[in-house]
């Protein structure tokens, strides 16, 4: 068991991650226990010797356990030896004095020790001081060394003697003129210094790895060299870059930002040119695929980035998810219930398969009024009563209604429907004032009314009010006569040979 | 008691061997593949598909713009230069010898020697908001314009019919892939219970040349694959009940044998016998949906006369016309296939310039009119229609065995010809990519096959990088390792 343990096995990297869940008891313990030695003392607190010392006790037990974790955590590698051996020692410390603060406090062990009392204060005073020095420590080797004081504010970032603040890459700047601009220095390091050298830097070396100089990436990590010269789909970092993103190899890992397509291309691409160090783009031979990712490096193309595109605001909508019970009742009904997308509760609902589904089956889908965006009821048997239970579809994004006999009347019922933006009125019993009613929601995009009610003249007038509304109204008999015309070559052809 | 107790859990533990765990756990995981296509049709099927419905359509990664596909393929592949991408440059050419750095270091599949070029056989102009030039060849298309996205520098890697014909399906140019439609449907889901998800049809007299494996189904279970139905006559061959046999007597007879091929799934545990007994289940339905879907002699007689088809016809047109039915009923994935587009220039129907004029007059209008139907019938913005070849053709003039054809002729050519889409979440009226000025190569983004599948898949609601399928140890993909999304052509 112990061997198991003993080596950078899986099984001790999963008990060594717990370490900084571990580690926040022996900080809580200690501390409660130093503030109410502290209050008794001066006689703010009724508090007994013996509460301090059941608090001290288990202030020590998990301290040893936060060691034990800490250590197996070590295993792993990829940290500052020098701070992590202060953080061990100190950690140990921690451990070590809390266990003879308790023991020289204990009832059991208090009569044996010589100095007992005197040995106490001391003590516990060295196991609270360790204790904010190994969390500190601790919390550098986590997160970096400057990170509790990268974002100090000026005046006390100069009073303290640090360096004026550095700016964070978070984006690649786009450069002037692309063909004079150094491969490395202007394309290829800003890439890894937004995307890698979080992780592979003088403080923090994931995989004993570092980023931040070439001479480095050469030199490489664990797995060998970061690349190889000329033979990009030879190179570590970029094979861990293709790698699906749920590879453990996979680089960054999952959940991080990752490169994108053309960025790999443009390291790739360095790399198969032999990875100069200070040769300019115009120098290296430019490859076809290479070049639409070198023209969005320069400042013309960053204005003509694509236009945002126009998203429907169901995207924004989360809803808690619709329980099993009730979608297996409404699968066992014959409805076709599916989830729109992994990432939103909201459900599609076709009664594609119960061509009888009426008014009385509306109320199967009450339980799942808020997840309902897409309804499709075409073909069946309801009516304006059933609308009217819609109305409470808060969520309704795509409704069909096609060859049902709905109304105005039941129309009107969907007016407080904020997110609806298609309706299918194909084949209803729909007319002017419905269309004019429709027309009028708010975010509706698009609505199709041929072979209803409503007559051409007010789908224009309608139309013309609105016009992000689109309104098809479709093809009559005429409309058709006058297509045929419109691709009609033969009269032309005719004439043509007449001449 | 307690000692009562544990002696039953004892004792029952005991019965329960590694055999029977097995057929339980296999069983289970077995019926979730199966799904909704199975629905119900004796009452002792129905426990199984009530449990395997929800498994049965996958959650796509984002919400799917495009629910159904239309997918026109013209197999053989037609001319870009006399359709769509129009070259005025290539007619200055004509009839010159082809430049050299187009032939160094290239293969063609009957080219020899120095070819000489061949100017544009339509007569060009553009039409629509995005301005896209569309040649005589297709009046009716011009109507449309404005709802078409057109990929104007395609290319693919092969360069024979076959080979193309499987790498634009399935993602692979050697057989074994399941191909688009199968993906589709096994990750929305079939919805139409009485219908398969999946449903060809075919005209132009010859089958395409990869034959069924570019509607197969792959390493996927076969419930996936296309199922074709024939246009004239009897949709599918068989699915009537012969004399003297009645509904009631078939049922009779496909609930016996699903009940034998049940108990030999759980004997030998054989994914592709849950496969037969739905399949078994659909035939059954389909001998009453089918032929309902396929009976165009209700439509009125506008509808037929748009399409221009007639009654009984087994037509490109009547296909059309089915193909809106079938997308009206549901039905995921829609695959047309229409042969003779393979322009040589070798006889009377095989050209550039006659012989294509006709195969447009007998496709262009149905194609006009499928997309005005969709439309009207607010269909058109929930359904994908893509319109495409395997390949194009080239901008020099066909000289197989060194001679000069006898009618106008390009030969096959992989580098650069025009596809387009309508509908299912792409822009409306909006051209993508551009050749150079003879139409050779594309200069400006081009799009390979895997890139519009990834798209056609995007479109679809799934991210064809995490939309795989464990075979043999590794997770497929539609697009193996390759492909991006064209996101400029989505909406």
């Amino acid at each position: 068991m112990l061997h198991i343990l003993l080596q950078a096995s899986s099984w001790a990297l999963f008990i060594g991650r717990f370490h900084p869940v571990l580690v926040h008891l022996p900080i809580g313990f200690l501390l409660i226990a130093a503030l109410l030695e502290i209050g008794r003392r001066t006689g703010k607190v009724q508090v007994s010797e013996s509460a301090i010392s059941f608090i001290l006790f288990w202030s020590a037990i998990s301290a040893t356990i936060a060691c034990v974790a800490g250590y197996l955590l070590s295993l792993g590698g990829g940290y500052d030896d020098e701070l992590l051996s202060d953080h061990m020692w100190q950690g140990i410390g921690v451990a070590v004095f809390a266990w003879i603060a308790w023991i020289v406090k204990s009832d059991r062990f208090h009569n044996i020790i010589p100095f007992a009392s005197i040995i106490y204060l001391p003590a516990f005073a060295l196991a609270t001081l360790l204790l904010l020095s190994a969390g500190h420590h601790g919390g550098s080797l986590t997160h970096g060394e400057a990170y509790l004081t990268q974002y100090t504010p000026e005046p006390f970032r100069s009073l303290a003697g640090m360096s004026p603040v550095k700016e964070a890459v978070t984006e690649i700047k786009p450069l002037a003129d692309v063909n004079q601009a150094l491969v490395y220095k202007d394309v290829v390091q800003p890439i890894l210094e937004m995307r890698c050298v979080q992780c592979h830097n003088e403080s923090k070396q994931k995989g004993d790895l570092r980023m931040d100089k070439l001479a480095l990436l050469l030199k490489g990590g664990e797995g060998g060299p970061a690349f190889v010269a000329g033979k990009s789909a030879e190179s570590d970092m970029i094979k861990r870059c293709l790698l699906p993103e749920n590879d453990d190899d996979h680089m960054p890992p999952k959940g991080k930002p990752q490169l994108a397509t053309d960025q790999i291309t443009l390291i790739s691409w360095w790399i198969d040119q032999g990875a100069p160090a200070d040769k300019k783009v115009a120098e290296l031979t430019i490859s076809d695929q290479v070049k639409p990712a070198l023209a969005a490096l320069g400042t013309s193309s960053a204005a003509n980035a694509t236009a945002k595109n126009t998203v429907s605001a169901i995207q924004n909508v989360k809803v808690p998810a619709a329980s099993e019970k009730d979608l297996s009742a409404l699968r066992k009904a014959g409805l076709i219930v599916n989830a729109l997308s992994q990432d939103q509760n909201l459900l599609e609902v076709s009664a594609v398969n119960t061509p009888n589904f009426s008014d009385k089956d509306i109320t199967l889908l009450a339980p799942i009024a808020e997840q309902i965006a897409w309804l499709k009821l075409g073909d069946t048997k309801i009516t304006d009563s059933a609308l009217k239970e819609m109305s409470k579809f808060k969520n309704l994004n795509k409704l069909h209604l096609e060859h049902t006999i709905v109304t105005d009347a039941g129309i009107a019922h969907l007016k407080s429907l904020p997110l609806l933006e298609y309706i299918n009125l194909v084949n209803t019993k729909v007319g002017d004032s419905g269309l004019r009613e429709v027309a009028a929601f708010k975010g509706l995009r698009s609505v199709y009314v041929w072979q209803s009610a409503v007559t051409d003249s007010v789908v224009n007038e309608v139309s013309r009010k609105y016009p992000n509304v689109m309104i098809v109204n479709g093809f009559n008999e005429a409309a058709v006569a006058a297509f045929l015309k419109a691709g009609d070559t033969t009269t032309l052809k005719a004439k043509s040979k007449a001449l | 008691m307690k000692n009562l107790l544990n002696e039953l859990q004892h004792a029952d533990l005991h019965r329960q061997t590694r055999r029977h765990f097995l057929q339980s756990a296999g069983f289970g995981l077995g019926a979730l593949g199966l799904g909704s296509l199975l629905g119900s049709c004796g009452s002792s099927s129905s426990d199984i598909s009530e449990k395997t419905q929800a498994a049965f359509a996958r959650i796509p990664q984002f919400a799917p713009k495009a629910k159904r596909v239309i997918y026109i393929h013209m197999a053989g592949a037609p001319s870009q230069l006399e359709l769509f991408d129009y070259k005025p440059e290539l007619e200055k050419y004509h009839g010159k010898d082809c430049p050299a750095e187009f032939l160094k270091g290239k293969k063609f599949a009957f080219i020899q020697g120095v070819p000489k070029m061949l100017g544009p056989q339509g007569k060009f102009k553009q039409y629509g908001q995005s301005g896209a030039w569309m040649s005589d060849y297709v009046p009716y298309l011009q109507t449309v314009a404005d709802e078409i996205t057109f990929l104007k520098a395609m290319h693919t890697d092969q360069f024979n019919h076959a080979p193309a014909q499987l790498l634009l399906h399935t993602g692979s140019a050697r057989l074994g892939r399941p191909s688009l439609g199968a993906w589709a449907v096994y990750g929305l889901g079939s919805e139409n219970q009485n219908l398969p998800g999946f449903i060809v049809l075919a005209s132009g007299g010859r089958q395409p040349d990869a034959g069924k494996s570019v509607y197969g189904s792959g390493f996927l279970p076969s419930v996936y694959q296309g199922v074709q139905c024939r246009t004239g006559g009897d949709p599918v061959l068989y699915v009537t009940d012969p004399n003297g046999m009645n509904r009631n007597m078939r049922k009779q007879t496909i609930e016996a044998i699903n009940e034998i091929n049940k108990q030999t799934y759980e004997d030998v545990q054989d994914p592709e016998i849950l496969t037969r007994i739905s399949q078994y289940e659909m035939a059954f339905r389909m001998q009453m949906s089918v032929p309902e879907v396929m009976d165009v002699s209700k439509e009125p007689q506008f509808i037929m006369d748009m399409y221009g088809v007639k009654p009984g016809e087994g037509t490109f047109a009547m296909n059309c016309l089915l193909a809106r039915k079938l997308i009206e009923n549901d039905v995921r994935f829609v695959q047309l296939f229409d042969w003779g587009w393979d322009g040589h220039g070798t006889s009377a129907g095989d050209n550039v310039e006659g012989g294509l004029r006709n195969k447009c007059q007998l496709s262009d209008k149905p194609i006009a009119a499928l997309i005005q139907d969709l439309k009207m019938r607010g269909l058109l913005e929930e359904t994908l229609i893509v319109w495409g070849a395997e390949f194009g053709r080239t901008p020099m003039q066909e000289n197989r065995n060194g001679l000069v054809m006898p009618y106008m002729g390009r030969d096959h050519h992989l580098d650069a010809y025009t596809m387009w889409m309508a509908g299912g979440g792409t822009k409306q009226g909006y051209v993508h990519g551009e050749t150079d000025e003879l139409g050779y190569y594309g200069v400006k983004d081009r799009v390979h096959v895997h890139d519009l599948q990834a798209t056609i898949l995007h479109l679809m609601g799934f991210d064809h990088e995490k939309f795989t399928y464990p075979f043999q140890g590794r997770n497929f993909r539609l697009t193996d390792t390759e492909g991006k999304v064209i996101k400029q052509v989505i909406a």
